[in-house]
């Protein structure tokens, strides 16, 4: 799924995001690489959830426009979009007593019609999803019985099974300890380089978000602060203007991405 | 494709029983009754043929059961859907205010005499009264608290029956009896006709539900992945809104608002069954819908010999204290 051109990047414009009167974001406009992990980092409050879900289609926007293929994602027919972008929420809720299999293959919602039951490419990408996580054996088992990290790969099969290009997800990684973080982060990354994923997700842990991602989008309480390779936009300037702290950016000694530490 | 080999076995027998007590429902339905008759002639009078159980059978209690079968299985897919859709188990239409509401609207039409169709009039004083309950009880930082709904929806209640009763008092004798067992729920004096008004309606609703169910399923995710997987939250959730009240007024419009049908039928049909998936526990709601309004109304006519009991006295007291229990439920789970 190459694309030098950029035809299935995502692209913002002009946009401007909030409610009437208090905008938390003002005319933003960037580009979102296809086929590459892009995390997008920033304070608490600077508006990248609710950047997220602009490029989602959760909201409306109060001004400019995300376009994907060079189109605004409001002319797109929900279902034909679906088949192309996903969303995952931060805190999804689970239907009582679903089970793993039954929350999995909602992500094939999409691509059935109104009436049809499973076809043979929707059971294989279920059955995809679950192995990428690996919760193949836990298929059966009520999502409440799962620990934290295994309801989270759950919610992530089930944005697999959608078997979009595009993937988006909010903070993804909160909830998990630190060895699951690395898991998801890798998980995406393979993905990626497997089947020419576009991922993009709202990341907290800057040095995480540096190693495991090709491109990165750093907001501040202002907007837009950088954009770019991990190396470009984390800078001790940047990082001073996006959260006004004092930092040290240096490589990090197992991966050479920039690791920043704080003064 | 999801539903595990291992449990179908257990899952089978628990539809089992609720099927088979369902007939039985059923079958008593039509067997009992003020004039006790031989089976044999029962069975002759179903087939059509002439005999004195004819008249009975096919004028009197067929018609009654399968009025009270269709309006049950109504009220319960309307209530189980309803709290599905707001995701509280007390979020049904007659705790809303619905009943009372349609109740209401059919005394003033009474009243004032104007003419015009019964389900009609009672969707449309239904809907205004549990519309008017839902914006009372919102709160723009906890959405419809089940507590809060609850209270709202029995003071909004009382308010359109002290109304209605007021109303009542306006009528000519005949007319004010009439209306008195409509207020109350009663499946007396039911006809072919009257089958027909639930079951064409009825019949068309839950086809339109079951093209539903899939939607129905993925707002069960929340709004947000509704809308990642290309569902239109906003519509599909009028439209099922709509079918629910649909449902609930071709109910109310045959039997009165028999209270309680909805708020029990989901809950307990999936405990009866076991039924998680959304489409099997909307069946077994409006199975067990149908299972307790025939038993109901079978216990209703033949309680005290000679008295016909209104069916919404004998919900009640399945009901009343249903309602006692999930509230503590609620309490103790501090959803309140």
């Amino acid at each position: 799924m190459s694309d030098p051109a950029g035809q299935n990047d995502l692209e913002v414009r002009g946009l401007t995001l909030g409610y009437p009167g208090r905008a938390v974001l003002r005319d933003l406009s960037l580009r979102m690489p296809s086929g590459r992990v892009t995390a997008i980092l920033g304070p608490n409050g600077c508006g990248k959830s609710t950047l997220l879900r602009a490029l989602g289609r959760l909201i409306v926007p109060q001004g400019g426009s995300v376009q994907l293929g060079g189109r605004d994602l409001r002319g797109y027919e929900p279902r034909l979009l679906a088949r192309r972008l996903g969303i995952l929420p931060q805190a999804p809720l689970a239907p009582e007593g679903i089970t793993v299999a039954d929350l999995v293959g909602r992500g094939r919602a999409p691509w059935r019609g109104l009436l049809s039951g499973w076809s043979t490419a929707d059971r294989e990408a279920v059955a995809r999803a679950l192995a990428a996580v690996h919760l193949e054996d836990m298929a059966e088992r009520p999502i409440s019985e799962l620990s934290g990290g295994q309801r989270q790969r759950a919610w992530i099969a089930l944005a697999l099974a959608q078997e979009t290009e595009i993937l988006l997800l909010d903070e993804p990684t909160t909830w998990l300890d630190l060895p699951h973080q690395i898991e998801v982060l890798r998980l995406f990354q393979r993905l990626n380089r497997e089947r020419g994923l576009t991922v993009i997700s709202v990341l907290h842990d800057l040095n995480l978000a540096a190693r495991h991602s090709d491109h990165l989008v750093l907001l501040g309480r202002d907007g837009l602060v950088a954009e770019g390779a991990p190396e470009a936009v984390l800078t001790p300037l940047h990082l001073a203007r996006a959260f006004g702290l004092e930092a040290r950016v240096m490589p990090d000694p197992v991966t050479a991405t920039p690791m920043v530490v704080p003064l | 494709m999801t539903a595990g080999a291992k449990g179908a076995g257990m899952g089978s027998l628990r539809w089992t029983i609720l099927a088979t007590a369902l007939l039985v429902v059923t079958v008593l339905g039509i067997t009992l009754g003020e004039t006790a008759m031989p089976l044999a002639e029962i069975w002759k009078g179903l087939r059509g043929e002439e005999g004195p159980a004819a008249l009975t059978v096919r004028f009197l209690r067929a018609p009654r059961v399968l009025t009270a079968l269709g309006a049950g299985a109504c009220l319960g897919l309307s209530g189980a859907l309803f709290q599905r859709l707001l995701r509280n188990p007390l979020a049904s239409p007659d705790l809303m205010g619905f009943a009372p509401g349609a109740g209401l609207a059919m005394m003033i039409t009474l009243a004032f005499g104007i003419t015009l169709p019964p389900p009609l009039v009672s969707a449309t004083g239904g809907v205004l009264a549990a519309l008017s309950v839902a914006i009372l009880a919102h709160r723009r930082d906890e959405g419809l608290a089940p507590l809060r709904l609850v209270l709202v929806g029995l003071g909004f209640g009382f308010t359109c029956s002290a109304l209605a009763a007021f109303l009542m008092l306006t009528l000519p004798g005949p007319l004010a009896l009439e209306a008195q067992r409509w207020l109350s729920g009663s499946l007396a004096a039911r006809g072919w006709g009257h089958v027909a008004q639930i079951w064409l309606p009825g019949l068309i609703l839950i086809l339109l539900l079951v093209l539903q169910v899939r939607a129905l399923s993925l707002l069960d995710l929340g709004d947000d992945l509704a809308q990642s997987l290309g569902l239109r939250a906003g519509r599909a959730r009028m439209w099922l809104a709509a079918t629910g009240v649909g449902l609930m007024a071709a109910g109310v419009a045959v039997a009165g608002p028999v209270a309680f049908v909805p708020l029990m039928a989901g809950p307990l049909g999936a405990a009866i069954t076991g039924a998680r998936r959304i489409g099997p526990a909307l069946l077994a709601a409006a199975l067990t819908g149908a299972l307790i309004t025939c038993g109901a109304d079978l216990v209703a006519r033949a309680a005290v010999p000679g008295v016909g009991l209104p069916l919404g006295l004998l919900t009640g007291l399945l009901g009343a204290p249903y309602l006692l229990w999930r509230l503590s439920l609620e309490i103790e789970r501090g959803g309140l």
